[in-house]
């Protein structure tokens, strides 16, 4: 098809002027700010080196957030691939109802994260909430769901998971309905029983899709802002502070902004290493996984 | 045989429980403050009341609702018509070696970065624009995620116009502009339709830089309204409640227009 040179670069215009101004120039910015000094906001910047991130690798904080961020995202990313995969089984027969039961299994992945942290701030209340309601109504002692510091990060996964299984189950529904039949056909006709069917071909021709399940998720569960935001707010202690929290607060309540800079920049770097592993996936299953 | 029917049992079970906090919600928007606030299970209410419904008209409801609407609205149009351009760049006109290539994997490292660490230099942007705490300040920051969202899908509806109809109509003599609006626009509109409903929950349920950017309470969107809720009082959850449906409604309703979509949207465009 014929056409000029400049009806390209007009085309790719007004998003490559949103790139520039949304993205690109901050990503800059953000990069060279992490070594200044900012005195109370954006005014009277020295430069200071690497001395931000010195005093971040030295910050017990910093390293907790880090630590914290690591371990919600392979909890939630493990137990929501887990889990997909059951429902996933669960509904991948035909039975009656079939077409109301996904659909609604689905709800909760579109209802907006502060919605989501409502209902669960509630459920998790010690005195009234559901959760500990249901405890005693069965004789077992309440839970300090999110005020004790070895639970309330696990109180963050199981909301974590309610709200996103949806979106891992349907990925690996897909996969699980893209195997031929004649396959599993052949496998019986040479005697597989339902467990070595599972494991054996089910499970290894899933692995594209729990791949990209799995990458999804740990893309997502490392920016965890909105659900520590309004549900723990880091707390008890720092016991549920994680990156994105960590930054928020030295940029925006401490107005550190080269600290939380040279944080972002860490945090960039690390999401970025997700990403690359991500094209790479994408990159080579581009032709068959669809 | 036994699996049919302890598996449809245990499908019914799950879809219950996986409903049962929304239940919750509906539920406790019309239980009087009595009923939720006791140590009881309970998630049906016994005396049901409009009372939390009321309240929330007095909270300015309306006003937060209109703002979410003006906001997701105004950056899905802005979203769906930068990325229509240059996603049918990327797809049909010849660009430079390797340049659409690099366009991707850039949309992608985009799509994949955390919001926070963009928003220190992007509030000095709205600063400099004189956009801070203003409703179209969150429409264009929101186009940080909202644009790589939106190209990344439709990339592949252009993808499925066939290229036969559009040599047809150059040989007819249609300029590149007839063409995008009497072939491309039209064979895309389904395309177009579900992209918009994505970028439109995406932006409807946005928090993180509506928090950081909108200052005054009149102009705040729902999220963030809902987050002073839940931070201001530990037992508002009537009002919560209410207004959680209130603002779920519309999306659950968009979800039904285009449940065959659902997978390639919500993986995020990526699959």
């Amino acid at each position: 098809m014929k056409s000029g040179r400049l009806v390209p670069l007009l085309f790719l215009a007004p998003a490559l002027f949103l790139f520039g101004l949304l993205t690109i120039y901050p990503l800059v910015r953000v990069f060279l700010l992490s070594f200044f000094y900012t005195e109370y906001g954006f005014s009277g910047a020295s430069f200071v080196g690497l001395e931000n991130y010195a005093a971040l690798l030295g910050d017990s904080f910093f390293r907790i957030a880090t630590w914290n961020t690591i371990f919600f995202t392979v909890t939630a990313t493990a137990s929501e691939v887990g889990l997909g995969l059951l429902l996933a089984l669960l509904v991948s027969k035909r039975f009656p109802g079939r077409f109301i039961v996904i659909p609604t299994l689905v709800a909760p992945f579109v209802l907006s994260t502060m919605v989501v942290t409502a209902i669960w701030r509630a459920w998790f209340h010690y005195d009234f909430g559901f959760l500990n309601n249901v405890l005693r109504a069965g004789g077992l002692p309440p839970v300090a769901w999110l005020f004790d510091p070895d639970i309330a990060i696990f109180s963050l996964v199981l909301v974590d998971v309610w709200q996103t299984v949806p979106l891992t189950f349907l990925i690996l529904l897909a996969g699980l309905q893209s195997i031929q039949p004649e396959i599993y056909e052949a496998a019986r006709m040479d005697g597989a029983g339902p467990r070595q069917i599972l494991l054996r071909i089910t499970i290894p021709l899933l692995i594209p899709h729990i791949l990209l399940a799995s990458l999804l998720r740990s893309i997502d569960s490392f920016k965890i802002f909105d659900k520590v935001y309004a549900l723990t707010g880091g707390g008890p202690g720092q016991a549920t502070e994680t990156l994105s929290m960590y930054v928020y607060r030295l940029g925006f309540q401490f107005f550190d902004v080269g600290m939380a800079s040279a944080a972002a920049v860490i945090m960039i770097v690390i999401a970025g290493a997700l990403a690359a592993l991500y094209a790479v996936r994408i990159m080579k299953g581009e032709s068959h996984a669809g | 045989m036994r699996g049919k029917v302890l598996r449809p049992a245990l499908a019914y079970l799950v879809t219950a429980l996986v409903l049962l906090p929304i239940v919750w919600m509906v539920g406790t928007s019309v239980k009087p403050p009595i009923e939720y606030v006791s140590p009881v299970v309970d998630l049906l209410p016994n005396a049901p009341t409009g009372e939390h419904y009321r309240q929330l008209i007095d909270d300015g409801i309306l006003g937060k609702m209109l703002n979410s609407l003006i906001v997701s609205f105004g950056a899905t149009f802005l979203a769906l018509f930068a990325g229509f351009l240059a996603a049918y760049a990327l797809v049909r006109l010849k660009l430079p070696k390797n340049a659409d290539m690099a366009f991707l994997l850039f949309v992608l490292l985009i799509k994949l970065s955390p919001p926070i660490v963009l928003a220190i230099p992007l509030y000095q942007v709205l600063r400099t624009l004189g956009l801070l705490d203003t409703l179209a300040g969150l429409v264009l920051v929101y186009q940080v995620y909202a644009l790589p969202f939106a190209i990344w899908m439709l990339l592949g509806f252009v993808r499925d116009v066939p290229v036969a109809y559009e040599e047809a109509a150059l040989m007819d003599g249609a300029s590149l502009f007839q063409r995008m609006v009497h072939v491309v626009v039209p064979l895309m509109t389904p395309g177009l339709i579900a992209t918009a409903v994505f970028v439109l929950i995406l932006c409807w349920n946005e928090f993180v830089y509506a928090l950081l950017f909108i200052q005054t309470p009149s102009k705040f969107t729902l999220p963030t309204f809902i987050a002073t809720l839940i931070t201001e009082d530990e037992t508002f959850w009537g009002r919560l409640s209410a207004i959680g449906f209130i603002a779920s409604l519309p999306i659950l309703a968009l979800v039904g227009v285009v449940q065959k979509g659902l997978t390639r949207g919500f993986s995020g465009g990526l699959k």
